[in-house]
């Protein structure tokens, strides 16, 4: 579980436009917020315990169990941008946009790409393409 | 009555028209259409014949051994090729330089120094002005610190370059902001020790000094000689936000330059010679003066040499199949000036710059296809008559004349792949035919070449469909503003792209373009190919070259169905008071089947 956890955004929807990240594991999560603040956008962490709450009581499971995809979709929810990005147990890294359906993420990854992701993310909320894949990480990187 | 079926054999496309003929005349029953199987006018192409053939019988569900003859034309003997060569180089001979657009690079303004790896920051003294040359493999965090430490101690840290997508990164963890350069993916090649330059601009604005010959040249004290070298390294960073120049030992990268050569053209009647460099417009001014041309040769040696041995080539290879002995004259050529984004040498990031270019199609007369040998194995292959007759150009004149609205005197201009084909039939049923170098293939080349694609395919449907952007995972914005939403996501990819929408749904166009920069490509290159050469081949077949003598003018062919070159010629001869639009052949077929349907007019005005 991630050490920083910030409640603020929660308490105060009037709170700046941020993208959310629900990271129940820690892998990758540096790497993520850096892809984010490389594009300039803003983000937040939040409590991936809450993930049931904020999707509306969509079925999710307790945060621990949810996976990057319900994670991502959850944190699209709260987002006021739409977008979120999730990190499960097993290092999977997802991003999602609050307006897809749930099952279809926009990229779903391991956490070795977690960069990637962060530029991806941000990048659909500042309207640019997506970044090519980084070449050297096959799908047969390590998960952990 | 008896069943009969005209039969064309394009370049890409076997069409089909089958009818009736009863004693008031043909009984026009149906059409079909099938790529064509193998080289136009070779044995390789029955299986393509035999498809149309059966298509159009069972579209109207009559048998095959209904059918009394089939009649196939007397396939245009012309084949064409393509060669396109750079005029231009940039060669950075002086300075080394990295001007590329990262997504991304961050702090604003100018920094100069020297180059310092980013491990021998510590071997600085203070006041020393550096530029620091962070690589791979190094953490933003590590990189901001090692920065911020070197900048305690009094070493000027003016500027970095780096290899990650890291410029933001670093620069938010410096006290104070520096320009950051960052995606240099070669940075192993950035000279050290040596004066540089970086600057990255405020965002929405582009460099300033770096993209200046004199901005260079105060920066790194530069006498006039040298300023001259340097040019070329301003101009190619116009337009960037960011840019690094460092300045190397001259001499480090070598001069290579191909003269362009002269294309030497050879007409009937007299014999000129042109620079290549000159220009299309130049070319094309030349080619007027010898017309008729006999053929045409490059200096050997140089770019346009290269260029006629390439079309030369292909054109002998797909000849070696059809005749005993390739005798390969050209007929005609069609120049047109073109740009291509060509790899800068001595650029470390992958950098490109647009050269000029020139693009050349070249039309070969060939000898007569052997269509009897083709009709012969399609009589066996269908087990009917097959009649070889009508030369194309008539035939296509006969097709087009069946348009609603249409009399003589009647233009054909028919747009195909390689060849734009004229044809002209006055009131007393002379018939007046020309082809020239230059069309759709063409087009697709340019596009291709301009956009810097590498891939035909996408350039092909970048010409055939208009563009969009896609603006969210559910709507997208056409390219004249209207807006068209979809039930379901588009692909992630397609996000915040350029797409083409073609009949297998949307594709996005792998480039940094804009779509109003794709938009303007594709528009051009259809003018300058087939406006350019839909004039070109009236005034060759009117009489008199007077466009005015012509009433009416039918386009057909392939790139006739394009959604806007018809509309482009028409605009381009309205002036002469033409009446210029796309063919209907038989009220129903659009600009398809002219020479098929042609083929049956043909043959029964001879049997009625």
């Amino acid at each position: 579980m991630s050490g920083i956890v910030d409640r603020r955004g929660q308490r105060d929807r009037h709170s700046p436009p941020t993208v959310v990240a629900r990271c129940v594991g820690d892998h990758g999560v540096r790497e993520l917020l850096a892809g984010l603040e490389e594009e300039g956008v803003p983000v937040r962490l939040a409590d991936p315990a809450d993930a049931s709450a904020d999707a509306g009581g969509a079925t999710c499971g307790d945060g621990a169990s949810a996976t990057a995809v319900e994670l991502a979709h959850a944190a699209a929810r709260a987002s006021t941008l739409d977008v979120g990005v999730g990190i499960d147990s097993e290092g999977r890294v997802c991003v999602h946009h609050a307006k897809r359906p749930a099952d279809r993420p926009v990229v779903t990854t391991d956490a070795a790409r977690a960069r990637w992701c962060g530029h991806n993310a941000a990048r659909l909320v500042i309207g640019l393409p997506l970044k090519e894949p980084p070449e050297q990480m096959e799908e047969t990187w390590p998960h952990h | 009555m008896t069943l009969l079926v005209g039969v064309d054999i394009g370049n890409s496309t076997t069409e089909a028209c089958l009818a009736e003929l009863g004693p008031d005349g043909p009984r026009y029953l149906g059409g079909a259409l099938a790529p064509t199987s193998g080289v136009k006018g070779t044995a390789e192409n029955v299986p393509g014949v035999v498809k149309v053939v059966q298509e159009a019988l069972s579209a109207v569900g009559r048998a095959p051994h209904e059918l009394a003859t089939v009649l196939v034309n007397e396939a245009t003997p012309v084949i064409s090729g393509l060669a396109m060569e750079t005029i231009t180089e940039t060669v950075i001979t002086e300075s080394t330089m990295i001007g590329h657009n990262p997504d991304t690079p961050a702090g604003a303004g100018l920094g100069t120094g020297t180059t310092v790896a980013f491990g021998e920051l510590d071997e600085c003294g203070p006041g020393e002005r550096v530029i620091c040359v962070v690589g791979a493999g190094v953490d933003f965090e590590d990189a901001a610190a090692g920065i911020a430490a070197a900048r305690d101690r009094g070493v000027e840290v003016t500027g970095a370059v780096v290899h990650a997508d890291d410029a933001n990164l670093v620069v938010n963890r410096l006290p104070q902001p520096i320009p950051v350069v960052d995606e240099v993916t070669l940075i192993e090649k950035v000279p050290l020790g040596m004066p540089a330059a970086v600057e990255v601009a405020e965002p929405g604005r582009t460099v300033r000094t770096l993209s200046n010959s004199y901005g260079i040249a105060t920066l790194f004290d530069l006498d006039p000689d040298q300023t001259r070298l340097v040019a070329p390294v301003a101009r190619a960073l116009v337009g960037n936000r960011s840019a690094v120049v460092v300045r190397t030992p001259s001499g480090d990268i070598a001069d290579r330059r191909i003269p362009a050569g002269t294309l030497t053209l050879i007409g009937e009647h007299a014999r000129l010679s042109v620079g290549i460099d000159a220009g299309a417009e130049e070319i094309m001014a030349t080619l007027r003066r010898v017309t008729p041309l006999a053929d045409a040769t490059g200096e050997p040696g140089t770019h346009v040499g290269g260029m006629l041995a390439t079309v030369r080539d292909a054109m002998a290879e797909t000849l070696s199949d059809t005749a005993d002995e390739p005798d390969v004259r050209i007929q005609d050529v069609l120049a047109v000036d073109t740009f291509v984004p060509q790899h800068v040498t001595g650029a470390l990031a992958g950098e490109f710059a647009l050269e000029n270019a020139v693009a050349l199609a070249a039309m070969v007369r060939t000898s007569r296809a052997p269509m009897e040998a083709l009709a012969e194995q399609l009589r066996s292959a269908l087990g009917v008559d097959v009649v070889v007759g009508g030369v194309e150009a008539d035939m296509a004149v006969l097709g087009a004349l069946t348009t609603p609205g249409t009399e003589r005197p009647l233009a054909v201009l028919d747009l195909g792949g390689g060849s734009t084909d004229a044809a002209l039939a006055t009131g007393d049923g002379e018939v007046r035919s020309v082809h020239l170098a230059g069309a759709g293939d063409l087009v697709t080349k340019l596009i291709d070449s301009e956009l810097g694609l590498d891939n035909r395919e996408v350039a092909e449907d970048i010409k055939k469909n208009p563009l969009a952007k896609a603006e969210s995972f559910f709507h997208v914005r056409m390219e004249d503003g209207t807006a068209r939403f979809f039930d379901e996501p588009l692909p992630a990819e397609a996000f915040a792209r350029v797409v083409v929408l073609g009949e297998e749904g949307m594709r996005p166009v792998p480039t940094r373009h804009s779509l109003e920069k794709v938009r303007q490509v594709r528009r051009s290159a259809k003018h300058k190919v087939f406006v350019v050469n839909a004039l070109r081949a009236l005034e060759r077949v009117a009489p008199g070259g007077n466009l005015r003598e012509i009433g009416f003018v039918v386009v057909l062919g392939g790139s006739a169905l394009d959604f806007e070159i018809p509309d482009m010629i028409a605009e381009a001869v309205a002036g002469a008071g033409i009446v210029c639009g796309t063919g209907n052949v038989r009220g129903r077929e659009g600009p398809r089947n002219a020479v098929a349907t042609g083929l049956v007019d043909a043959h029964a005005g001879r049997a009625l």
